[in-house]
């Protein structure tokens, strides 16, 4: 028997739980050493029923799986896009890039969007990366701190000539997303549990993803709305936003009456979370 | 007998899962207490904590987490004993508690509760690390007794031994789970009655009960079902030695409607005063 010192132990045992192939291949690799596939039973002891290294395998089945679970949480779209043989294949990828280093299980998927983009043998990975930015998004607006949205009394409070130098901030749980693909209305057929699904084919499309009393919302844009947003949400006054918008939009220019059923879109929607009046410039 | 420190039978509590939010703040169901799972709370500033403020003013609450890695031996993460700190002083929770165990080395979390080889390195070890703990957290910790799956070659002393000496160096209190100590006698062979008589009884401050998965040649810690009347069993023979102690009934697998779970774990008030069932235990784990 070879009694290792406890970081010893415990530095082989992680390199074998998380080992992505075979428990064998676990044991086989450089990482089992000091305690290779031939003298597991001097770290470990069979059971009556299961030899060492059955055991230890219980522990490695259940990494996989654990962390599926978790990804598939925050990636319920992507998951299904894939199929369950695509995303389990895409997981053990990327936890072998992207292990967990913190102790929530909530933050294991940051790095997913950028890590499907290239993802060695992924079907439309840029499709993939697309929807991916959306989940993520959606469950960063999930955690974001709870900030109150802009209240009537603010907005009264703004003097009709001063709207034009009014500096519109969002609150913290807003995000502003534009995409190649229709990866918005894809989620949602499945979380509609509707089968016909739009197809992962170029479109542009344009999404605000925000959350008003502990609810979260998805709201389609239209590129123009869009850039205005992006513009306010640079922090540019709203005259100055406009202004760009116009310049920009061309024929696509939003006309006033846009222009209404958008703010009150936003506004009541809970999209900003403050207003302060700029400098003259 | 009482615990050492004097903290309270809360009574019978559920955990709290997101499934049930709504329910919770909708019923108020008469529930005892809730225990929390303290990391689903330290990162987040949306419903998750609104709930739990919620839950916190009209319920007494302790907290669990499954993330301090006490055992580990890469360095303590002190800006997680702070965010917990918080949480815990936030929440007015009765006491904070975790597993003896090891989640990950080198910086990185398996998310697993991996075994740790009961040896006299491991404890000197893990006793300091409670100390140092129970001092950034201002309050004792309270460490669970863990399902395994493994057994080292190379441990020295028993579970229940380690367990009750690490408290003892480390002035802790424990979580006596009856199901893990149920699953871990099934895996490794051990008498469980003997665990039981072997955990110092003044220390335990809360029970956990729960159900697993037996999947004939090993046992798993699933909590997806009704707990066995042997796991009932193993908390009255416990219950006699600790006397009245907060009780946990965990359901987190398939978890059905909050009535069900709440119904689960007020059998405890049923099997606590119960006779004796001879032979029960002993025959189930020998059914291996």
């Amino acid at each position: 028997m070879t009694l290792l010192p406890l970081d010893r132990v415990q530095r082989w045992m992680h390199d074998v739980v998380v080992h992505p192939g075979t428990v064998a291949e676990a044991l086989a690799s450089p990482a089992a050493v000091p305690a290779p596939a031939e003298r597991i039973e001097d770290v470990l002891l069979p059971s009556a029923t299961l030899t060492a290294a059955e055991r230890i395998g219980i522990y490695h089945a259940m990494y996989p799986l654990r962390m599926g679970e978790a990804l598939s949480s925050d990636y319920p779209a992507l998951h299904h896009f894939l199929g369950d043989a695509g995303f389990a294949e895409l997981v053990r990828a990327y936890v072998q890039a992207h292990p967990s280093r913190g102790y929530t299980l909530n933050r294991l998927g940051d790095h997913l969007p950028g890590f499907v983009k290239t993802a060695p043998g992924l079907r439309r990975p840029d499709f993939c990366h697309d929807l991916a930015r959306l989940e993520l998004a959606i469950t960063e607006v999930f955690d974001a701190p709870e900030t109150a949205p802009l209240s009537e009394a603010a907005i009264a409070s703004v003097p009709p000539d001063d709207w034009e130098r009014a500096v519109l901030t969002p609150v913290a749980a807003f995000r502003l997303l534009s995409f190649r693909y229709p990866v918005n209305a894809y989620l949602q057929t499945v979380k509609d549990d509707n089968h016909d699904h739009p197809k992962a084919r170029l479109k542009d499309t344009w999404v605000a993803v925000y959350r008003r009393d502990y609810a979260g919302y998805r709201l389609e844009l239209s590129r123009t709305a869009h850039d205005l947003l992006a513009e306010l949400v640079a922090g540019r006054s709203l005259g100055e936003a406009l202004a760009r918008a116009a310049r920009t939009g061309g024929r696509r220019a939003p006309s006033e009456h846009e222009l209404f059923r958008w703010f009150r879109e936003w506004v009541s929607g809970g999209v900003f979370g403050g207003v302060t009046i700029g400098s003259d410039r | 007998m009482s615990n050492r420190w004097g903290l309270p039978d809360l009574g019978i509590g559920v955990g709290l899962r997101t499934v049930h939010f709504g329910h919770i703040l909708a019923n108020r169901p008469p529930v005892d207490w809730f225990e929390v799972l303290s990391e689903n709370f330290l990162d987040t500033g949306g419903r998750p904590l609104h709930v739990l403020d919620q839950v916190a003013e009209r319920y007494p609450v302790a907290l669990h987490g499954v993330s301090m890695s006490i055992g580990s031996t890469d360095p303590l993460d002190l800006g997680y004993l702070d965010k917990l700190k918080a949480l815990a002083d936030r929440t007015r929770a009765h006491w904070v508690s975790d597993h003896l165990c090891w989640t990950g080395v080198l910086g990185r979390n398996t998310h697993d509760l991996l075994p740790m080889p009961y040896t006299e390195e491991a404890l000197r070890h893990t006793a300091g690390r409670v100390r140092e703990v129970s001092e950034r957290l201002e309050r004792p910790l309270v460490l669970e007794n863990p399902s395994s799956y493994v057994q080292f070659a190379g441990s020295t002393m028993s579970e229940w031994e380690f367990l009750s000496r690490l408290a003892e160096q480390a002035d802790c209190g424990l979580l006596l789970d009856v199901n893990n100590v149920f699953v871990s006698a099934f895996n490794h062979g051990f008498d469980p009655l003997e665990y039981i008589a072997g955990i110092p009884a003044d220390r335990v401050v809360q029970y956990h009960v729960a159900g697993h998965t037996n999947k004939g040649t090993h046992i798993l810690d699933t909590h997806s079902d009704h707990a066995l009347p042997e796991v009932w069993e193993l908390y009255r023979r416990a219950w006699a030695r600790t006397g009245p102690t907060a009780t946990l009934y965990e359901w987190d697998e398939d978890i059905p409607e909050f009535e069900v779970v709440h119904a689960e774990a007020r059998k405890a008030l049923e099997h606590r005063d119960t006779p004796a069932r001879s032979g029960t235990i002993s025959a189930a784990v020998a059914a291996r």
